[in-house]
Order: structure tokens, then C-alpha cells, then sequence
């Protein structure tokens, strides 16, 4: 029975069994409860739980690890999970990339510990009647808004445990308590049709999270700018600066500075599928990534972000850390396994999506530190300039270099002053030349705590959630146009 | 040759099994009133990843995963959770509490899609597959010298759907691909494929030969374009991108409705698409199960565009209740699931010299839309894409963003199709391997515009 299982007391028959195998092994749990919650128009339309649990067994042979995962939590499971491992671990000994060294000191370090989201009410506590009743009054709001022709209100719920024990002693539990939503609504007159959303918020927070959201005062707001765009001129076709908010800007940062920066990319792991990097890897210490105003983190220790923890999936202790220094590159994005294939400086974000899928380099929580601006001091200090807020498109080559991106809602600045809105704003431009462009970074006040939940990457694919604590910037020269 | 296949009868019988006990204890569970739709898929699959033509991380997995939607009283409510012989009855009986739970709290769904007892059908793709690690010991023979990254996936899959009404489908496949690229010293890259359900080494081998005599172009001399637009050679496995994209609510019926819809004007007629164009939702393909997640079966051809009109847009029974648009049984996400687009009459030895001088595109990457309503898209060119002078291929270009619209391509821009196509199956696996595949032309596009 699956809702009372006890990782630890399975450990002790595996191990009376005789079912163990190789020189090293370590089970890793996993259940998520994901309740999804959706309303339309007034109207209640999704109401769905997915839940799964099951176990990863690695075995190490001789610095080599195998894997195998398995949700049928019986010991046949386990028996054949541990087997098709061991199978694995010795594929891997004949041609493998890497052999590991150091293993029970570096690649596997043992801990005993716990972590748990910053929750002080169980989302459990928010009943789907109570989530169904906020999001039906959400997009009811929305919908009765002028000229709105489709609204919508959207909730995530997330429930994550994950235990992980290991023959060399390791034994932890991580709790996450997530929450992600998002509303929009749609406009329309005649041919014109414009959408304005909250973008999807994501934090770990409990069921307090929703209490203390001021969902009205958004409907109000997003109700004015949809309509604001549909009276809009498009963007203009020119170069100026760009004055990016914390919802449109964690997602460059995320694929111009996140991507780029991972190991397992720089190593060529990703070549086949997300891609390369344009970084190498003697431009540690080196790469003028920005200006000396620019400092990325990595940051498991944000309370309510979305991808802090304790420890990473291969049982690293996970710290602050810089990754870029007064504009220099200082370290990658790689777990102890890239880091000791790399030689290079990395941090504790070897991490799996699932019980289904080995831990590999991902991003957990990559910010950027607030700097000295003021909101108002960067749109004085912009002679000719737009504003964007809210992604709508991204893209991004393999290497991380061209990117495009699109948002919803523009405001042009002229002389240091707001000048009127502007539909359909795009930017597009190149890595290191944009991020060299940063004229100023907001201070605390314009510090906002974002993130992704939908972070593709790896063979076989994972999708994981992500975090972005990023304040508002501006940027120099850079291209923006508008829609067809 | 391979000294043995894999066998996955036992696997797939006992997953049927698994699936009728379960179903036929959740359905003796029903309260008056009540009606159950049963969603189950798994797969038994090893997915081994290269870097360097050298084993990264092999994962075995075994995993089966079930869906279950309870309906009363126009009230809806849908949970899933992992499902083993580990899966007890009290379990089942906590999911299905939970349900009866919701339907009693939750509000009316105006648009709830009511069970029918709809069809029955059963399709067992059995393959020829091999023990996984004779191909790891061959690959590691054959690609000495060579520089691969990529993966190799094997196993079975299976898909199922039953409700309380009597309708039940079966639909489970055996097939493995080897989906990777090589690289040269001076880090140029192909894209390569082999895909089968019945495993031939000396294919596989071939495969990799091809792609390594491509590798050698790459070397050719690098030429970097200005932006602009430019006369492109789309092969199929880069028109694959801009299928995939196609997914993301440029034919489906509730993007229409909701504004949303990128080729919205090529369904009212508005903006035409090149009466070149053919494309159908044709499960002949063989590749994808015919029966979507509420069980109903979509005819097995359904055509999209006709000779440039777009005919029918994707419609779920949901969208139906919704608007005024009739089902024609598509998925929840009424994106294709089996699209085939309609081969032309220009020959493979034509390509290059029709094309003239322009691009060869071998792969696309990253598309999104940058201006959705009016269907244009934004990319990269990746993995083999070549600059050709009067016929004549001169070598690699370095990589181009482009933005376009998908009118110039379907349509003023779309010049001519290759007289063949190409099979391409699946090889997304997030959370679980997808089943499906596409089979697709090369098109000759004129005036397509590179931006950066």
C-alpha cells in the first residue's frame, strides 16, 4: 500500500534479502501530489489530482552508475530494479564517458537531514470547492471586464517528498509545498485581439499564499491593459534601451545566462537535443559576462523561491554561490559528477525530475543580485527606451547566443518620461553583447521572486521547476520590433 | 547480427491483465449515477545517452500510469496515480473516494463530456528488438574515431482507455530509435536517425555511414549570411519542427473560438495557403493509437488542408459542446496526431538545382511564435544546414534566427514539394516515451526571412 510506504524499512529487508547489489547503491523516492485547478469564463473547467510515487535505484561498479526505476514498490519491483542496475553500472564499465573517483567522499557524500517549504497552512487545507469557488469569481471578474472575450484563472497545488538513503548512510527528506497560478484575459474589437496575464507565478508557499494575494486588484489591472493594447500603436522597429521587469527578465536570464552556464552543456552531454554552450570552459574567471554591476547567484536558500532545498539528488549539500562576480564568470551550473569530469567550479544542482529520471545539471534557483536603481531612476535615466512586461515568446539558439523574445505589454519612454503604451513588443539580440548593454539594476524594491515550471532538458526529457529572483534592469542599443 | 530479441509478450500480457482487474474492481465500486472513464499507459524502456560515442547514464525503467475521470451530474472531477502489482485495493478505493468526494462539492461543468459506450479495439504492434546491450557492444565497434552524442531507446509501450459503459480500447507498440548527431574536430554537426520497430544492424550501420559522409560537407568552407530573406530547401526533418509547432493551437478548434488560432485566417478563407499543400490526420501511419483520452475513435483519414483550403480544424467533443464547431473526435489538445503532408513532384535529384542559390535546411530549432495571431514563427537554423550557389553546395552556414509567417510558407512562398517523404517517429519522453510519429515532404519555400 502505496500511502503508508516506508522507504527506510524496506532498506533493512532489501539488505536481510540479499537483493542489494554492487559496490555502492542508494534508493531515491519520490511522490508528488499536483492538484490542477482551471476556470474559463465563469465557469468551471479542469479539476484534475496527478499524483505518482516511485523508487531510483543507482548502483555504482567500480567508479561506473547504473540506473533503474521502477514504480511497483513490492520486492520483486525492487529485485528487478536493483538487477537491471547492476545491468546498467556493468554497460557502463565497458565504454563509459567517466569513471568516477572519490566516490563516497565526492560524487555520493553521505548526509542525514531534512528540508520543508516555508508553508504554514497545508495546501491540502484549500479544498478543491474553495479552489474552484476562487477561480470561477477570478474569471467571472475578468470575463464581465470590457471587451473581454476569453478569461482565464489557473492553479497548480504541489506536494513533493522526496527520501533518499544509501548504503554509504546518506538518509534525507526533502517536503515542498508549491504553488503556481496564473489569470489572463483576452480582448478583442474587430480583427485586433490582445492578451494581458499575471505570467505564471510559482513560490513555495502554503495555502496562505492565496489569502495573501490581492487577486482582485490584478483583474483590475489586466483588465485596464488589455485594453490599453487593443488602443495601442504596434512597437516601433528601431534600437534603444529596454527597460526589462522581473517578469519578462528571469526569462532571459534563464536562457541566456542559466543555460549556457551548465556543465553538462559546456561538456557536450545536451549537444543532441537542448544544446551546446557558447562558453568554454576556460572562460571561468575570465568571461567579461556584463558590466560590474551585473552578480548572478545560484541560490538554494531563498524562503519562498521555487527550487530551494537542502540538498541536490545526488546528496550534495546545497550553498549560495556566485556564478557571475562583477561581471566575471566564476563558476558553472554542474553537480559534483560535471564538476569532477570538468575540473571546473560548480555548485549542488544535480537534480531529477522524478523517480523516473536520473539527476543531471539543472538550474535550481539562478538570480540576479538587486543593485542601487530606483524604478524611477531608470526611466529618467532612458532618453529614448520601452519597457516590457510579461513573456509571451521565447527562443534561443544552441548555443545560447540569438535569442528573441516577446511580451505582452509595452510602455514607451521618452526624455524620462512614460510616454503611452505599445502592442505585440519584441526584443531580440545576442548573449554577451546584451547582458554588456546593462546600464542599471533595481534595487530591493524592484526585486521580485519568479521562476518557470516547465524547465525541458535532458535524454530522456525532464521538465523541472525553476527559480528567478530578479530585480528590474535596464539595457542599452538593443533591437526591438513589433508584431507582423 | 543480433544473437537474441527481446520478448515483451509476457510484459504486455500482464499489463492487460493488470488493466482488467483493475478496471473491473473500480467499476464494481460505482455508486447510482455515476460513470468512470479509464485512462492506462506505461512502457518497459532503457534509455542509454551518449556523449563523445561513450556511455553518459543508462536508465531501466518500468513504469504504468492511470488515469481516472468519475462524471455525476454534469460534475467531473480526474485523478491519476502510478499503478503496479504493488497497487492495492485499498488504494483504488482512496483514489475513487476522492473522486465521489469532488463530485458531490464541485460546481456544475457546463461543457462535462458524458461517457458513451462508444467501440472496442485492439492493436498489438509486436517488434523485433534487440537485448540492448549487443547494440551498446556494436555502436562501441562502429564508432571508433567518431564523435556521437545522442541516445538509444528500446522497450514497449502500451496505451489503454475503458469506461463504465463498456467501451475499451488496446493499443501497444515495440520500437526503439537511435536519435543522435556526429561532430567534426572543427565542431560541425549532423543530425541522424534510425528508427524501426524490427532491428537490422546492417541498417543501423548504413545509417551512421550516411551520416558520417554528410559530416564531411560540414567541413567545407563556413559562410556567414546577412539578415534577409533567402530561398530555402526545408527537408523533412525540419518541416518536422514546424509540425511540431502546428500543435501549439495553430489548427485547433478551441484556439479558434478563444482568438487564438495562427492560421485562423486560412479557416475563414481569409489568407490562402498554396494550393500545392495537402495535409490529413492519417492513422494508416500505423504509429499512434486511434482512440483519444475520452475513448472515441477519429476516422482513420481526416483531411486538414486540401489543395491549399484549410477543411477541417482539430475539435475535441469538448469544444463541440462549447462552440459551434463540430467534433470530428480529435485529443483534449486537438493537436495532429498522425499528420502526413502530401508529397509534390520534385525529385530528390532536382533539390539543388531548383533551389539555385539559398539554403539548405537540414534541421530546425527552437521555434515559438512571435506574433501568434498572424501565425508567424521564430527559430534557428541547427545541425547541417548548408549555402548553395547555382546547385552547387559551397558548405555550412553559421546558424540564422529566422521569423516567418506560416502563410509564406503554406502558402505564397511554398514553390514545390518533394516527390517522397519521410517517416519520422516520435522521440519526445517527458514524464513517459510518446507514441506517434509524422510522415512528411521537403518543400521549396521562396522569400523566407532571416533576422539575425
Amino acid at each position: 500500500m502505496t500511502n503508508n510506504f516506508d522507504l527506510s524499512k524496506w532498506v533493512g529487508q532489501l539488505r536481510d534479502q540479499g537483493i542489494t547489489r554492487g559496490d555502492w547503491w542508494a534508493l531515491r523516492e519520490y511522490k508528488e501530489n499536483t492538484q490542477f485547478r482551471m476556470a474559463r469564463n465563469g465557469k468551471n473547467t479542469q479539476n484534475a489530482l496527478e499524483t505518482t510515487h516511485g523508487v531510483m535505484v543507482e548502483v555504482m561498479i567500480a567508479g561506473h552508475v547504473g540506473y533503474a526505476a521502477t514504480d511497483n514498490l513490492s520486492l520483486n519491483g525492487f529485485k528487478k530494479a536493483f538487477e537491471k542496475a547492476e545491468i546498467s553500472a556493468l554497460s557502463l564499465a565497458k565504454n563509459s564517458l567517466h569513471k568516477f573517483t572519490d566516490w563516497e567522499s565526492r560524487i555520493r557524500p553521505a548526509h542525514k537531514g531534512s528540508y520543508k517549504s516555508p508553508a504554514r497552512k497545508e495546501l491540502s487545507s484549500f479544498s478543491g470547492a474553495d479552489a474552484t469557488d476562487y477561480l470561477l469569481n477570478i474569471s467571472g471578474n475578468l470575463r464581465s471586464g470590457k471587451n473581454v472575450m476569453e478569461s482565464m484563472a489557473y492553479m497548480m497545488l504541489i506536494n513533493t517528498d522526496i527520501r533518499y538513503i544509501s548504503s554509504n548512510g546518506s538518509d534525507w527528506q526533502q517536503e515542498f509545498s508549491i504553488l503556481t497560478k496564473d489569470f489572463s484575459a483576452t480582448a478583442q474589437r474587430d480583427s485586433i485581439v490582445q492578451k494581458r496575464s499575471l505570467g505564471m507565478q510559482g513560490h513555495q508557499v502554503g495555502a496562505e499564499g492565496i489569502a495573501n494575494f490581492d487577486a482582485m486588484e490584478s483583474c483590475d489591472r489586466l483588465v485596464k491593459e488589455v485594453n490599453e493594447l487593443l488602443d495601442a500603436p504596434e512597437c516601433p522597429t528601431d534600437k534603444r534601451d529596454l527597460i526589462l521587469m522581473p517578469d519578462q527578465l528571469f526569462l532571459q536570464v534563464h536562457e541566456s545566462i542559466g543555460h549556457p552556464l551548465e556543465l553538462d552543456r559546456i561538456l557536450g552531454d545536451e549537444r543532441n537535443y537542448a544544446g551546446w554552450s557558447f562558453v568554454s570552459p576556460e572562460d571561468f574567471g575570465k568571461l567579461q559576462y556584463g558590466p560590474k554591476i551585473l552578480n548572478v547567484t545560484f541560490d538554494p536558500t531563498v524562503s519562498n523561491e521555487m527550487a530551494s532545498y537542502n540538498y541536490d539528488d545526488n546528496g550534495a549539500k546545497a550553498t549560495k554561490e556566485y556564478l557571475i562576480k562583477e561581471g566575471t564568470l566564476v563558476a558553472g551550473i554542474g553537480g559534483v559528477e560535471s564538476q569532477q569530469r570538468s575540473g571546473l567550479k560548480g555548485v549542488s544542482c544535480a537534480r531529477a525530475c522524478s523517480w523516473n529520471r536520473p539527476a543531471m545539471d539543472r538550474m535550481a534557483n539562478i538570480n540576479i543580485e538587486p543593485g542601487e536603481s530606483s524604478m524611477e531612476e531608470m526611466i529618467k535615466a532612458t532618453e529614448n527606451g520601452i519597457l516590457m512586461e510579461t513573456n509571451r515568446s521565447w527562443s534561443i539558439d544552441d548555443y545560447r547566443n540569438k535569442f528573441q523574445f516577446g511580451c505582452e505589454y509595452g510602455r514607451l519612454i521618452k526624455d524620462g518620461e512614460v510616454t503611452g503604451v505599445v502592442k505585440n513588443p519584441n526584443y531580440r539580440g545576442s548573449t554577451v553583447a546584451f547582458w554588456n548593454g546593462l546600464a542599471q539594476v533595481g534595487n530591493k524594491d524592484t526585486f521580485e521572486v519568479w521562476g518557470s515550471p516547465y524547465c525541458g532538458k535532458g535524454e530522456p526529457n525532464q521538465v523541472i521547476r525553476v527559480g528567478h529572483a530578479i530585480p528590474t534592469c535596464r539595457f542599452t542599443d538593443i533591437d526591438v520590433f513589433g508584431g507582423a | 547480427m543480433v544473437a537474441k530479441f527481446c520478448n515483451y509478450s509476457e510484459q504486455i500480457t500482464n499489463s492487460k491483465k493488470l488493466f482488467s482487474s483493475t478496471k473491473d474492481f473500480l467499476f464494481s465500486q460505482l455508486r447510482e449515477g455515476e460513470s468512470l472513464g479509464i485512462n492506462f499507459s506505461g512502457e518497459e524502456s532503457s534509455f542509454t545517452r551518449f556523449n563523445h560515442s561513450k556511455i553518459r547514464q543508462r536508465t531501466e525503467l518500468e513504469q504504468a500510469h492511470m488515469g481516472l475521470e468519475l462524471i455525476k451530474n454534469k460534475r467531473k472531477s480526474y485523478v491519476s496515480f502510478s499503478l503496479s502489482e504493488s497497487t492495492t485495493e485499498v488504494d483504488l478505493k482512496g483514489h475513487l473516494s476522492f473522486l465521489q468526494k469532488e463530485v458531490d462539492e464541485l460546481p456544475e461543468d457546463p461543457f462535462c463530456v458524458e461517457l458513451t459506450p462508444g467501440e472496442k479495439s485492439s492493436e498489438e504492434r509486436t517488434g523485433e528488438l534487440p537485448v540492448i546491450d549487443e547494440v551498446l557492444d556494436f555502436l562501441q565497434s562502429t564508432l571508433e574515431g567518431v564523435d556521437l552524442a545522442g541516445q538509444i531507446v528500446s522497450g514497449m509501450s502500451f496505451q489503454a482507455n475503458a469506461n463504465s459503459l463498456g467501451q475499451e480500447h488496446w493499443f501497444s507498440s515495440e520500437s526503439m530509435y537511435l536519435d543522435y548527431s556526429l561532430y567534426s574536430a572543427k565542431e560541425k554537426a549532423v543530425k541522424g536517425s534510425y528508427a524501426t520497430t524490427h532491428y537490422n544492424q546492417e541498417e543501423l550501420a548504413h545509417a551512421l555511414e550516411d551520416s558520417k559522409a554528410a559530416l564531411k560537407v560540414m567541413d567545407q568552407k563556413t559562410t556567414q549570411l546577412k539578415p534577409g530573406k533567402y530561398k530555402v530547401y526545408m527537408a523533412p526533418a525540419a518541416l518536422n519542427e514546424i509540425a511540431d509547432i502546428l500543435g501549439w493551437d495553430a489548427l485547433s478548434g478551441s484556439a479558434y473560438k478563444q482568438g487564438e488560432c495562427p492560421l485562423g485566417e486560412a479557416f475563414e478563407g481569409k489568407k490562402n495557403l498554396s494550393p500545392l499543400l495537402n495535409m490529413d490526420e492519417d492513422f494508416s501511419l500505423g504509429l499512434s493509437a486511434r482512440f483519444n483520452e475520452n475513448g472515441e475513435l477519429a476516422d482513420e483519414l481526416m483531411p486538414i488542408v486540401k489543395e491549399g483550403k484549410l477543411v477541417n480544424l482539430l475539435v475535441s467533443k469538448a469544444t463541440e459542446l462549447e462552440f459551434d464547431l463540430k467534433s470530428n473526435k480529435a485529443s483534449q489538445r486537438e493537436a495532429p496526431r498522425s499528420l502526413v503532408i502530401g508529397t509534390g513532384d520534385l525529385a530528390r535529384e532536382d533539390i539543388l538545382k531548383k533551389l539555385g542559390t539559398g539554403i539548405y535546411l537540414s534541421n530546425l530549432h527552437y521555434l515559438n511564435w512571435s506574433d501568434k495571431n498572424n501565425g508567424r514563427i521564430t527559430g534557428m537554423t541547427r545541425f547541417g544546414c548548408l549555402w548553395v550557389e547555382n546547385g552547387e553546395i559551397v558548405g555550412p552556414i553559421k546558424d540564422m534566427r529566422f521569423d516567418e509567417t506560416l502563410y509564406q510558407v503554406f502558402g505564397d512562398g511554398l514553390k514545390a514539394i518533394t516527390d517522397f517523404s519521410e517517416v519520422s517517429m516520435a522521440t519526445g519522453s517527458y514524464s513517459a516515451r510518446d507514441i506517434g510519429g509524422v510522415k512528411l515532404p521537403g518543400l521549396l519555400v521562396e522569400d523566407f526571412t532571416f533576422t539575425l
